[in-house]
């Protein structure tokens, strides 16, 4: 009897294998039906809120239950893009899609050309937040977070170092630097932490060479290309060799010299808030390892990174400013309803009391609107506001059009130059090597 | 053979054989061969575009001297590796094939490093080799250890060497008990009787006698070293400046932080290659060394 049945049998477990494996494709995971309830795809790649998202989603069902978000989640550090790439190449798009700026840009056709919304964002958010975030000309995302960088201080660490009140609005130049790291080294303090990771090195700090070209993105655009192609070049460059002439000096006072390039991140944040070092060149965001730490300092601030003697020098005065995020709408795969419920929802997010909270309070991050109601505990993050809000800032945005890998193969070579295997011309060579390898690309 | 009994024997086949083929099938055969007809298109997610473009991507690979650098590291890397985690191995599972009190423990302690994914014993040994070893090396004044190793070129190499054998010496040490295990009992009695000594022992009878388990080991131990990829990724993340890239690590780089799918899928199909030419070679070569008890 079993013998008859056999190769039935086996058939039948091929087909429900092969059906399994085929399981989930030609239905799309988000749609709309008709009596108007719509199912939208949230595409999150700021992997450390996701939680704080799904809340959110749940939140916005109750008061919208025709709505329902469903939260595509990516691991925190890995594999996102390789998520979304394989979404867009199997066409099963996110609706809402919270990604770099660089990112957008690369899939720019497939997204949804928000120039319609565009005036509104104009009046929501703060001066400049909706230009920085255009690409190619084109409103594609919205923001809703901002990040700014610079050097940090531990005012507690400075002023026990230099007995007395630290002015912020003293360091103008590349020698007030270098004189108060003096002062702080001969108070048995290290004067500055330099994390030694290529993503600091090479797309924060070498980064800064590409924005100081000049206050329009377009030209410093033109810079890059002019790398690319050979008719241009760093070493007769002023921003750059101001730069690197403060690099030398970092590195001189890094109070990881011994072992630069150890770079620990939780480590190097850690020592910092708790005044093992005075300055520590990074941004707002190490609040999230700093804000929860136990026996840490509780006042600190930011001071841009001076690459001349020059105080009227652009960068001086200037602290980088960016948004790192954006959220971008599908037009791929989505119907107008989608799209129409998901412009509502991104509006909500940032304007409602529920979704300011939840970014401002629950995320630690800047939301760079004006009317926030809520206020932020992110120490760093408000003083760089005050730059903000005075408008002194870098726009950062020409690194939106730098290849994906810029940061890693450039970050290398300065990890090279901070651990003393090439000197200044052997980090000229290779950086420029890079762009001229990207030419045509 | 009547039709009736074919059809059987197909029954059977598919009903034991067929769920592995059909999984075999699935998750080997048939993206192997889509990867390699990718090598043979510019396919770019963005534009859609998949049109053939013959032997650019492979003369692309001919012409990205860092990958051939990262797999002339990879394959010193893997000789170091092999060599080091086998002749561990070997001797742990001599060692503890005495009869002694207490082996199971000393076993199991030993097999654990090789139950931890790749990840977490990457972030482990990151610590110790960044954060404990420097510590300890400077109270203690060794200078082996002032600083830490992963961030320097050559003691980063090793690093990952050490790392790597750490894991696979436990399986590799089951593999040689296994081996151990065969050697009859009355060839070695009779050694004994005749005053050989225990070098000698091991030498002319316990190695030709596990051939077949030190085949397996070196293949084992060569295919998995060749494909690191997630240790390589916790420990030193390729640094210090790219200088630890191995060939998994640089064609995952190349593919999806370059965005040039077609050259990275063709750096995968140099690296098979590679790794079956010479996991082939040396188990031909080792297999000629078997003999019969």
């Amino acid at each position: 009897m079993l013998k008859k049945v056999a190769p039935w049998l086996a058939l039948l477990l091929i087909l429900s294998l092969l059906a399994a494996c085929s399981q989930g494709k030609g239905k799309s995971g988000a749609s709309s039906d008709a009596n108007g309830e719509v199912k939208l795809t949230f595409f999150n790649t700021s992997a450390e809120v996701n939680s704080v998202f799904e809340k959110l989603f749940e939140t916005y069902h109750e008061q919208n239950p025709k709505v329902t978000i469903e939260l595509i989640p990516t691991p925190i550090g890995g594999a996102q893009l390789e998520k979304f790439q394989s979404l867009l190449a199997s066409n099963n798009p996110p609706t809402i899609s919270n990604l770099d700026p660089g990112t957008i840009l690369q899939y720019k056709d497939k997204f949804l050309d928000l120039d319609s919304e565009k005036s509104k964002y104009e009046g929501l958010t703060k001066a400049g937040a909706v230009e920085n975030a255009l690409l190619d000309g084109k409103f594609l995302g919205i923001p809703w977070t901002a990040q700014g960088y610079g050097l940090l201080y531990n005012k507690r660490a400075v002023e026990e170092a230099i007995g007395g009140t630290f002015d912020p609005a003293s360091i103008k130049t590349r020698d007030d630097l270098e004189a108060l790291f003096q002062k702080i080294q001969a108070a048995g303090k290290a004067p500055v932490m330099l994390h030694g990771a290529d993503w600091s090195l090479g797309a924060h700090y070498l980064g800064l060479t590409y924005s100081l070209q000049s206050k329009d993105v377009d030209t410093n655009l033109k810079f890059v290309k002019g790398l690319e192609d050979g008719t241009q070049s760093l070493a007769n460059n002023a921003a750059f060799n101001g730069l690197m002439d403060t690099f030398d000096v970092l590195k001189k006072y890094n109070a990881r010299s011994k072992d630069p390039l150890t770079a620990d991140y939780n480590k190097d944040s850690s020592d910092f808030a708790k005044g093992n070092a005075a300055f520590y060149f990074m941004g707002d965001w190490t609040w999230a390892v700093i804000g929860s730490l136990q026996g840490r300092d509780q006042d600190f601030g930011v001071i841009p990174v001076p690459i001349s003697n020059n105080p009227a020098d652009y960068g001086n005065t200037q602290i980088a400013y960016s948004e790192p995020k954006l959220l971008a709408i599908d037009n791929s795969g989505s119907s107008p309803a989608q799209q129409e419920a998901a412009k509502k929802f991104i509006e909500w997010l940032v304007t409602s009391d529920q979704g300011q909270k939840a970014i401002v309070s629950d995320m630690g991050l800047a939301l760079p609107y004006k009317d926030v109601k809520v206020k932020s505990t992110n120490v760093i993050s408000n003083a760089v506001n005050e730059y903000v809000d005075q408008e002194k800032t870098i726009n950062i945005g020409v690194i939106n059009y730098l290849p994906q890998d810029y940061w890693a193969k450039t970050g290398a070579s300065m990890q090279k130059y901070l651990a003393n295997v090439i000197d200044r011309q052997g980090l000229i060579d290779e950086v420029q090597a890079y762009w001229k390898s990207q030419a045509g690309k | 053979m009547t039709r009736k009994q074919w059809m059987r024997n197909t029954g059977i086949f598919l009903l034991f054989g067929g769920p592995s083929v059909i999984a075999f099938m699935a998750v080997v055969v048939i993206p192997f061969v889509v990867g390699l007809y990718l090598t043979f298109t510019n396919w770019d997610v963005n534009t859609g575009d998949s049109s053939l473009v013959g032997l650019a991507n492979y003369k692309q690979v001919w012409l990205d001297t860092v990958f051939w650098q990262q797999l002339w590291f990879t394959l010193r890397y893997v000789f170091c590796t092999v060599v080091l985690a086998n002749v561990a191995a070997f001797f742990i599972a001599l060692a503890l094939t005495g009869g002694r009190r207490g082996e199971q423990w000393l076993r199991t302690g030993f097999f654990t490093p090789n139950l931890i994914g790749g990840i977490v014993l990457g972030y482990l040994w990151q610590t110790l080799f960044s954060q404990v070893l420097p510590y300890l090396g400077e109270k203690y004044g060794w200078s082996l250890f002032a600083t830490s190793w992963l961030t320097d070129t050559d003691k980063a190499f090793w690093a990952l060497v050490i790392v790597t054998a750490w894991q696979l010496i436990g399986y590799l040490m089951i593999i040689y008990i296994a081996g151990f295990a065969g050697v009859p009992g009355d060839i070695l009695e009779a050694a004994n009787m005749d005053g050989a000594s225990r070098m000698a022992i091991i030498r002319k009878i316990m190695l030709p006698l596990t051939v077949p388990a030190i085949v397996i080991c070196i293949f084992v131990s060569l295919s998995r070293s060749f494909l690191t990829y997630d240790i390589n990724l916790a420990l030193t993340k390729g640094g210090p400046f790219n200088s630890t890239e191995l060939a998994t690590y640089h064609i995952v780089q190349k593919a999806f932080l370059s965005n040039e799918y077609g050259v990275g899928q063709a750096e995968a199909v140099v690296l098979f290659a590679v790794v079956a030419i010479v996991a082939l070679t040396q188990s031909y070569l080792l297999k000629r060394l078997e003999v019969e008890s």
